[in-house]
């Protein structure tokens, strides 16, 4: 089998529409009788709705129906898909999460809904919507986690008065860990706040529901990552309808970055209300909507300590962290701060011994789910910040003291993988190699002799590092299931070949932007050796596609890629039988190469078109065999897959006034075999500028009373192109050993790896010019910069 | 959002305690509102328009007077709601009474938003309110002259 | 009230309200959905389009204020050559040959920009585009590759040999069911 398109930068074949404005986002489509629905939201972060009067906007000519969390009560909430039970045995405390607030009841963020106006434009809708009065009694608020856990903090659930939602220890017994400690030289010891953060897809939620009475059935046109999981969410646990009376269809997509992954209130409403009403209901969600009610990012108090011998070998690690949930548990959320994060705390290190102790905590916020690494690059901040502080202290250099405590390489074929003392079985790695290559393209001892001179300057110089491993192609359902997952994270694909031998490819993957259309199609045509016209990919619609899990967690390649691959070797052996048959010989004489099955050693051949076509008109069949030339696969993989590498950032800091510019970004990643290097490239620039992002410019502001500040492209700082340097990439290839593409996955681990490493760096510019901070909080601006040297 | 204001105005005590005592002479004087309606003692309904920045709008609410006491200063309750967003603000003002007949009258307290106002508005609600209490003592000291 | 505009070379004529935004003119009242809505705040320049020449944010003007300009969209952009055929603008070229776009949202805006800034400047260096790119977010790309396209397009003003073209593009049918080719002004619904 020839490769003649994986590894190739394919140009995308999803582009011409987007480059032509004739993309189909959620928002463009127009459905006949389409009505709109606009949402009344609470101001406040707490407050009991006392009542609301809907008369005056009711009244309005255009409105067709108002809908309040009375009107409800028969409805559920949106479930949670996730359960992570109390250390001592205690369920998980799972709050409902209603469509809309019913009187009587208490808001519980800024944005929780009380009421939606449906009418027949959207102006209309927005101007009822102003007419709706609520009476609201303002209740006090808590939105920073470690407030939650203060005495005297204003409960987000009254049954749940210590605001927990449950808390969790994972790795080694704690005593083991204190041990460890006791004997270490030295300990590092770092506070800190991994800030929340808001994903900022941009294209803002938008859902359409239609209900055709003469089917009795539904469609939800939604902006999702995962249209199959929405519909069992929304089914089976919110609306109660059956599935097969149920199309979801998640059209072009204007990115995720997780926030998409989510069942949403807002999508089973729409499609609820589109059945009260008969007619076609759309919402879209404006910027400022967005900032309020989509699930949030990271979040974190963090205590952590990394104890070293007087060599500097690493001898323990201690974390205590509190997490923030929000107001209610979204879909994954409580597999965020744990599975994803506590089972990451290895790193690419050789820690004998640690132990990590999470509370999660409820807050009067929006709910934090995963956010582009989710859960890893909060555990990559945690360790990376830890390993250049270390060196700072101890005086070693920070490169070298990675070097010393590197798990050495292993293939896993070979070598065995890398059993983690949190769980985790690494599957293949050679951390030692993107590192030296990392300092490479630096060329770091000329970095430091400038670095020294520019000491002596106002514009100083900092360095630093990162080096991150990331668990990915999520995942082995046997293995989530035990860690609390209400679901399998398998993956199912479809390859249908066409009578005249073209090939129509269905995926339960969802591309927004990762490219799928033109990645998985280079796989499909190598596979089969056909050229890449005559395949075509589906995705994203539940009607055509028999299941899916969506796209998350880098899984898309490794996950849904395999179920492909699957897919194609039944194809294969399928058309072998008939290609025996007609060319009078055992199929064990067959090669399939270059899209033809050829007796060996012969110039016997018979084309894939031709097989093809005798599978679909089986005149001249083998005996018993079934017709046609179409096959599904579910797979299910045997482990995570582990990306990994290193991540330098350089940075000129100005004394005079703090702020911080980036000079260089240097990304060195194995992401396993690649498929198409300019999209993996592509990816990982979009991943960095997201960790660039919080490190030095994004982050919520929430005041004492739950009110977000920043919650508009004017006031939250999102990356602009005028921020950013020309990233410096190049990768390293280490195979996932047990996936058939040998693939692990490119999502994640621009914004897993950037995020410490541009931290790390300031914090070196300051060292280097006699000041010492340990850290500086989150997104490092000019003004908290300049207090760390004043 | 925190606001505060100290202020030495030309009469005597007694003749501002008055002014602060009367809905009419209120109304004038507090920038931004434009009506002041009396529905109970020491209770109105009051009307303002204020822009702050990129959002401006039209409040209704009610002020209530608490802790009066007289020529020596009482506590303002506003609670105003409007489309941009919801303040509730509390404010202690105080009178001492200077030589030459004049007063000096101080207040702070501090006001809650929330809605858009709390979300776009904060950048620029600091610069407002530093606006608002110069226009409210520039107010005041006009309304002597000329009552 | 009524608006007459100018949109992509056809003459545009409908019944608004007062205040419509030329945003939601496009998008709603001519089904012109290239043109997209990332924020309200008139920061994230997914609604960039040409207002007589030059790039405009579409969020922040009335279509009442549009009355009697030309105004140019992402659908506009490319040279039609037949219904079913174009000529892609180089910027178009250039973000599919640089991997200028990843979900696609913010690049008809990108691409508007861009186009003003190369009419403006046919050379720039990458400061100037990234400083022209101040105003446009993108979420996916962290630029890098935008300013690569960008430049692409500027060192590739002329089309490429047409054997070297990609397979003809399929119009957007409901820009042309309104053919305006007699000259006379359509009324859109």
């Amino acid at each position: 089998m020839s490769n003649k398109f994986i590894g190739q930068s394919i140009k995308r074949r999803e582009d011409k529409r987007f480059i032509t404005g004739k993309g189909r986002y959620t928002d463009d489509i127009v459905l006949p009788g389409m009505l709109h629905a606009h949402f009344v939201r609470s101001p406040y972060a707490h407050a009991r709705v006392s009542s609301i009067d809907l008369d005056e906007a009711k009244a309005m000519p255009g409105v067709i129906a108002i809908y309040t969390g009375d009107d409800l009560a028969d409805v559920n909430g949106v479930p949670c898909g996730w359960q992570v039970n109390f250390r001592d045995g205690e369920a998980m405390r799972e709050p409902k999460h209603p469509m809309l607030i019913p009187t009587g009841s208490t808001a519980k963020h800024v944005g929780d809904a009380v009421a939606v106006v449906i009418a027949e434009t959207k102006d209309i809708a927005i101007d009822a919507a102003e007419l709706v009065m609520v009476e609201w009694e303002e209740l006090p608020a808590v939105a920073a986690p470690a407030d939650a856990l203060l005495p005297d903090a204003p409960k987000v659930h009254e049954q749940f008065p210590d605001n927990k939602a449950f808390d969790w220890t994972f790795g080694n017994p704690i005593e083991e860990v204190d041990a460890a400690m006791e004997k270490a030289a030295h300990i590092t010891e770092l506070e800190f706040v991994n800030q929340r953060v808001v994903p900022n897809a941009m294209e803002p939620r938008a859902y359409i529901g239609s209900y055709d009475e003469t089917f009795d059935k539904y469609t939800l046109y939604t902006s999702t990552q995962n249209p199959h999981l929405i519909r069992l969410l929304m089914c089976a646990f919110v609306l109660g309808i059956p599935e097969h009376k149920v199309r979801v269809v998640g059209p072009d997509v204007g990115g995720g970055f997780g926030s998409k992954i989510y069942h949403y209130t807002e999508e089973a409403l729409v499609t609820w209300s589109s059945k009260q009403l008969g007619q076609p209901v759309k919402w879209t969600s404006d910027r400022s909507e967005a900032f309020l009610t989509d699930a949030h990012g990271r979040d974190h108090a963090t205590k952590a300590e990394m104890g070293f011998d007087a060599d500097g070998n690493i001898l323990g690690l201690r974390i205590k962290t509190v997490a923030n949930m929000g107001a209610y548990l979204s879909t994954f959320a409580p597999a965020v701060p744990t599975y994803l994060h506590g089972t990451l705390l290895q790193g690419l290190y050789t820690t004998p011994k640690i132990n990590i102790d999470m509370t999660c905590v409820f807050t009067h916020t929006v709910a934090v789910d995963a956010y582009r690494g989710a859960g890893r690059p909060e555990a990559t901040y945690l360790l990376e910040r830890l390993m250049d502080l270390a060196a700072l202290e101890m005086g070693r250099d920070p490169a070298e003291l990675r070097f010393q405590n590197f798990i050495p390489p292993f293939d896993g074929v070979e070598q065995p993988g890398y059993q983690t003392q949190v769980a985790l079985q690494y599957d293949s790695g050679n951390y030692e190699a993107v590192l030296k290559r990392g300092l490479e393209m630096l060329a770091y001892d000329d970095f430091r002799k400038e670095q020294a001179e520019a000491a002596k300057t106002n514009k100083i110089l900092g360095v630093g590092f990162s080096t991150y491993v990331e668990a990915c192609g999520i995942a082995p359902s046997a293995v989530v299931g035990s860690l609390g997952a209400r679901a399998g994270l398998f993956e199912s694909a479809q390859v249908r070949v066409q009578p005249t031998g073209k090939v129509s490819v269905f995926t339960g993957s969802h591309s927004h932007g990762q490219g799928h259309e033109t990645t998985f199609v280079q796989v499909v045509a190598d596979k089969l050796g056909i050229p890449m016209d005559d395949v075509d990919l589906v995705h994203g619609d539940s009607d055509t596609i028999a299941f899916g899990m969506g796209t998350y967690g880098s899984r898309s390649l490794a996950v849904g890629g395999s179920a492909i691959v699957k897919s194609i070797d039944k194809i294969l052996e399928k058309g072998g039988k008939i290609a025996a048959h007609k060319l009078e010989c055992a199929e064990g004489d067959l090669e399939y190469a270059e899209g033809k099955w050829t007796v060996k050693g012969t110039d016997k051949s018979i084309s894939f078109g031709d097989v093809a076509l005798t599978a679909y008109v089986p005149h001249i069949y083998p005996a018993g065999l079934e017709p046609g030339l179409d096959f599904s696969s579910f797979y299910d993989p045997a482990n995570f897959t582990y990306p990994f590498g290193c991540h330098i950032a350089v940075v000129e800091v100005d004394k005079e006034t703090g702020k911080v510019t980036l000079k260089r970004m240097i990304a060195v990643d194995d992401v396993g075999n690649v498929i198409n290097p300019m999209i993996v490239d592509g990816q990982i620039h979009g991943g960095l500028a997201q960790g660039i992002g919080q490190a030095l410019f994004e982050g919520t502001i929430y005041d004492e009373n739950g009110q977000l500040t920043n919650g508009s492209y004017m006031d939250y700082c999102m990356p602009r192109a005028d921020d950013l340097p020309m990233f410096e990439t190049d990768r390293q290839v280490t195979p996932c050993p047990h996936n058939p593409l040998g693939v692990k996955g490119a999502g994640e681990a621009g914004a897993i790896g950037s995020t410490p490493a541009v931290v790390n760096a300031v914090i070196d510019a300051l060292w280097s010019a006699g000041h010492k901070p340990k850290d500086i909080l989150m997104p490092l601006t000019s003004e908290r910069v300049w207090q760390a040297m004043n | 959002m925190q606001l505060s204001g100290t202020h030495v105005l030309n009469a005597p005590v007694g003749r501002v305690w008055t002014m602060l005592m009367d809905p009419v002479t209120l109304a004038r004087i507090v920038p931004a509102v434009s009506s002041l309606e009396q529905i109970d003692d020491n209770q109105y309904k009051a009307l303002a328009e204020i822009k702050m920045g990129p959002v401006s709008g039209s409040f209704s609410g009610n002020l209530s007077l608490l802790n009066i006491r007289e020529n020596e200063g009482y506590s303002l309750h506003v609670k105003q709601t409007s489309k941009i967003g919801n303040a509730d603000a509390l404010i202690n003002i105080a009178l001492k009474s200077l030589d030459n007949d004049q007063t000096e009258l101080t207040f702070d307290g501090d006001a809650r938003l929330s809605g858009l106002l709390a979300r776009t508005g904060q950048r620029v609600i600091s610069g407002v309110a530093n606006t608002l209490t110069k226009q409210f003592f520039a107010n005041f000291d006009e309304a002597l002259i000329h009552e | 009230m009524q608006v007459e505009i100018n949109v992509n070379g056809k003459a545009r004529k409908a019944e608004v309200e007062d205040r419509t935004l030329l945003v939601y003119f496009l998008r709603d009242t001519l089904q012109l959905t290239g043109t997209h809505v990332g924020c309200d705040t008139s920061s994230c320049g997914a609604c960039t389009v040409h207002l007589d020449g030059g790039a405009v944010k579409s969020c922040t003007l009335l279509a009442a204020q549009a009355d009697g300009c030309s105004v140019t969209t992402i659908e506009g952009l490319a040279i039609q050559d037949t219904p079913t055929t174009m000529q892609l603008h180089p910027l178009q070229e250039g973000f599919k040959e640089c991997h200028g776009l990843q979900c696609g949202y913010c690049t008809p805006g990108m691409i508007m920009t861009a186009a003003d800034l190369l009419k403006r400047n046919p050379t720039p260096s990458e400061e100037e585009i990234r400083f022209a790119l101040e105003g446009n977010i993108c979420r996916c790309t962290g630029y890098h590759n935008i300013v690569k396209s960008i430049q692409w397009a500027a060192t590739h003003t002329t089309k490429p040999e047409p054997n070297q073209q990609e397979e003809p593009i399929d119009a957007d049918k409901h820009l042309f069911t309104n053919d305006v080719t007699t000259g006379e002004v359509v009324e859109t619904h």
